[in-house]
């Protein structure tokens, strides 16, 4: 028997067919679409209370193609902590128990100078969830072929002729006909005393007022806290109480494949705008946040991504790999981001003191035609984690908190997920065959480049890697 | 439904061609298509909205402009509704119908608001009967955000002669109001907009948005331009506001006209501009004395965001929304004084210099 599994209107066969019973054809469910309107609206009906508007107020409009304080660049400095407005009630964020416990944060200045810096216990295999199971690749061709004749000193005039290429590669930070309006974009409520979460893509002209509209409550006036640059979001304060609060779903129990709707309230007060579409993968942004297919545009930026039962799934935000011109590249593409809340408690109470979190910078260089074990070193910038803890061109970085680095991606990828000031501990090899395990804390991406980034440098985004494939090495 | 759907085989061809009128070209069996019958509510909407859309060709020949649109037929007497644009000419328009005949259009006055457009083709010349669709009442033309919507159009002019327009399925993403409108490129008129990811591409200007039982909801626009978010928006005009045109060109109900004498509002607030690319936001500089600001008790460096539902965000913004309301009209302002967002009833006033 003939069945035809696709929806093609004019397929023959499929008319052919129409005496048989009818087969899995078209859909088992006739009205699929019917039953799920109903899901939408309580979902829907569920989350709408919570997503807020945001409008921005004075601030400065960037000329096209100069690098703007977007997201992944140059952050504003930390400011102080909002003023506590008097709450009763404390609010905690209802949700499940954060997925990965952050390393104690210690402050690198406290440590004294003549005692040896303890070696942190490398955590126990198969428990580290932050670390997936990635299988050795084969060694490709072209990078063998590429990578022999860069050995000793030739390596670094390699680096340098990467870099330059790097920099001709380069895309402009805002695509052609593009240009930030200071138009609404939305938010959501975090907590029920005030403390709102924003996309970055709302606070990129550094607006002078921010004003939050709560559906059914009025409008108040914000006052901004910290940011995380790396996950593209910030937190503003409301002086507001008994405000409705989400349900957030642990990112462990998402699923690719399950429906996701993006809310966004921009175009009208009483009703939040809805896009629809599934999770399209987990943990990308270094498990930083979920790709989704639903239209994310600036009209949604900063708007609960949900699931079926209004749970939120993340904030919908622009973020790219490159960091740069994110909310430009891939906008109402198929391709958004939700960063996950659920899992980042700790972070957020940091942003709450007004802390700016961005990336931690090691300030490695490697060599792409190293196959491993390790990471081979082929520079250190200056200012680095890395120069200042001793590790040389030629050294190989064998573990990293523990865990066997395998080849240069692998580093990066390990490295990617933590943030400035985040503390790990590194086994190195050195030229002369010495092991040795240090210990330090992450430098703050951008502090030892801040003045060349407001001069448009080119500057790396964790740092350097001379992939002759343009940066598909993640 | 079905016997439409199959008007193209066997007897239902056989009957065009015997019954061959001068504007209606036959390419029988060469031109048909097998087709099975509906089963999803998509298709099967589809499958019933289908004949009583039409396409749209006219006058063309300037870069840019399509000179092709989409229309639905909403009378028995050839009445169909479009979108006003350039391609509509005088005796340079014409309409194909759904079985693939083609048909001179008469154009009849457009409605200026909703920028829409009804032609007329003449009854006695079509073969078979036309199948008008006519908006659903009121409470059945309602929408929801979160509706899953068919919107058919011919985009791009992919459909020729006897082809099939192309169908879109989309949600109905939101309602756009008074908030989005003016930071909206040609939209006059000043109902809700339905917003949808079904997409509006050039050709689909003027087709059908339906639900999935079938009833129609709203007619396609134009892709707007939305200065609000610098984004493109796909959205359609509901069929609850095209009504009163309908009623007065199809049915002969007239419209009582309301004759506006708008004098220039006047509200005392002189705000702190500057020349500049950029207009800066717009914070008092002064309120002038015994003007409406002043009785609404505004201070200098109080930061004006919002008159009724439109906001604003820069001198520039001020007056342009300023410019939509008339002496006496009463607005509500919302202002921020440092942290504080207040609101208040102003009712604007006329220049005192004026009309001296």
């Amino acid at each position: 028997m003939i069945r035809c599994p696709f929806r093609h209107i004019g397929v023959i066969a499929c008319a052919m067919t129409l005496a048989q019973p009818i087969v899995a054809q078209g859909g088992g469910d006739p009205d699929e679409f019917l039953r799920l309107e109903p899901v939408l609206r309580r979902a829907l009906e569920k989350a709408a209370p919570f997503v807020v508007t945001v409008e921005t107020f004075g601030g400065t409009r960037h000329q096209l193609g100069k690098a703007g304080p977007m997201d992944g660049d140059a952050p504003p400095k930390p400011r102080p902590k909002p003023v506590e407005m008097p709450t009763n009630k404390p609010s905690p964020l209802p949700q499940p128990k954060p997925l990965d416990p952050m390393p104690p944060r210690l402050d690198p200045r406290d440590w004294p100078k003549d005692v040896p810096r303890p070696v942190f216990p490398p955590p126990k295999k198969g428990e580290d969830p932050v670390v997936p199971p990635l299988l050795p690749l084969p060694p490709k061709p072209a990078d063998a072929e590429k990578g022999e004749p860069k050995k000793g000193e030739k390596e670094g005039d390699g680096e340098k002729g990467d870099k330059k290429k790097d920099k001709k590669k380069k895309l402009p930070l805002t695509a052609s006909g593009f240009q930030q309006t200071q138009g609404k974009t939305s938010g959501i409520i975090l907590t029920s005393d005030g403390w709102v979460m924003v996309s970055r893509f709302a606070l990129n002209l550094d607006p002078t007022t921010i004003l939050i509209t709560v559906p059914g409550r009025g409008t108040f006036h914000a006052q901004r806290a910290g940011e995380d640059t790396s996950r593209g979001i910030a937190l503003v304060k409301i002086a507001a109480d008994d405000l409705p609060v989400p349900e957030f779903v642990d990112p462990a129990e998402v699923k690719v494949g399950q429906w996701a709707f993006a809310l966004g309230r921009t175009f009208a007060v009483d009703e939040p705008t809805v896009h629809i579409g599934i999770v399209s993968a987990k943990r990308r942004q270094f498990g930083r946040a979920i790709q989704i297919d639903a239209y994310t545009s600036p009209a949604n930026y900063g708007g609960a991504v949900v699931d079926v039962q209004g749970r939120v799934l993340g904030i919908a935000v622009p973020l790219s790999p490159s960091g740069r011109n994110a909310g430009v590249e891939w906008y109402d593409s198929g391709i958004g981001f939700a960063t996950t809340l659920a899992d980042i408690q700790p972070l957020i109470d940091r942003m709450k003191e007004g802390e700016i979190l961005q990336r931690g910078w090691l300030g490695v260089q490697f060599v792409s035609s190293w196959l491993g074990p390790g990471a081979k070193i082929s520079g250190t910038p200056k200012g680095g984690a890395a120069m200042e803890a001793g590790i040389r061109k030629g050294d190989i970085i064998l573990a990293v908190d523990g865990v066997d680095v395998m080849n240069g991606p692998h580093l990066q990828m390990l490295l990617s997920s933590r943030l400035g000031g985040d503390f790990v501990t590194l086994k190195v090899r050195d030229k002369r065959k010495k092991e040795d395990v240090m210990y330090g804390p992450l430098a703050l991406q951008n502090a030892p480049w801040s003045e060349q980034r407001q001069g448009q440098e080119d500057v790396p985004a964790t740092f350097d890697v001379p992939d002759p494939e343009g940066g598909s090495g993640r | 439904m079905t016997t439409l759907s199959l008007m193209l085989r066997g007897v239902a061809s056989l009957a065009l061609a015997a019954a061959a009128v001068a504007q209606t070209e036959d390419f029988g069996e060469a031109y048909s298509f097998e087709q099975r019958k509906p089963k999803t509510r998509v298709e099967r909407v589809v499958d019933k909205v289908m004949p009583s859309l039409v396409k749209i060709h006219g006058a063309s020949g300037i870069r840019g402009i399509t000179s092709y649109a989409t229309g639905i037929l909403v009378s028995d007497q050839g009445h169909i509704l479009t979108i006003d644009q350039i391609l509509l000419q005088k005796d340079r328009t014409r309409v194909v119908l759904y079985d693939g005949s083609v048909h001179q259009a008469k154009l009849l006055p457009e409605d200026p608001n909703l920028r829409v457009r009804l032609l007329k083709i003449d009854p006695k010349l079509v073969d078979g009967k036309l199948v008008p669709i006519w908006p659903p009442s009121a409470e059945e033309a309602k929408f929801r955000t979160g509706q899953f919507v068919v919107s058919i159009g011919n985009c791009f002019r992919l459909a020729e002669f006897s082809e099939k327009l192309s169908a879109t399925f989309g949600v109905v993403v939101g309602k756009a109001n008074t908030a989005l409108r003016y930071r909206v490129h040609d939209v006059k008129y000043d109902g809700d907009l339905i917003l949808t990811d079904a997409c509006n591409n050039p050709g689909h200007y003027g087709g059908g948005l339906f639900t999935l039982d079938g009833r129609w909801i709203g007619l396609n626009m134009r892709l707007l331009d939305s200065k609000e978010t610098n984004t493109m928006l796909s959205a359609a005009i509901p069929v609850r506001d095209l009504m009163p045109y309908l009623e007065d060109h199809i049915l002969g109900k007239r419209r009582v006209e309301k004759a506006s004498t708008k004098v220039k509002p006047w509200t005392g607030i002189v705000l702190f501009d500057k020349a500049g690319r950029q207009s800066p936001p717009a914070y008092v500089d002064r309120v002038k004395r015994g003007s409406p600001a002043a009785k609404l008790k505004l201070r200098p460096d109080d930061l004006v965001v919002r008159i009724d539902d439109y906001s604003v965000r820069s001198c520039k913004e001020f007056r342009t929304v300023l410019s939509k309301f008339g002496a006496g009209d009463t607005v509500k302002v919302t202002w921020k004084r440092g942290t504080k967002i207040k609101t208040g009833e102003m009712t604007l006033a006329k220049h005192p210099e004026a009309g001296r």
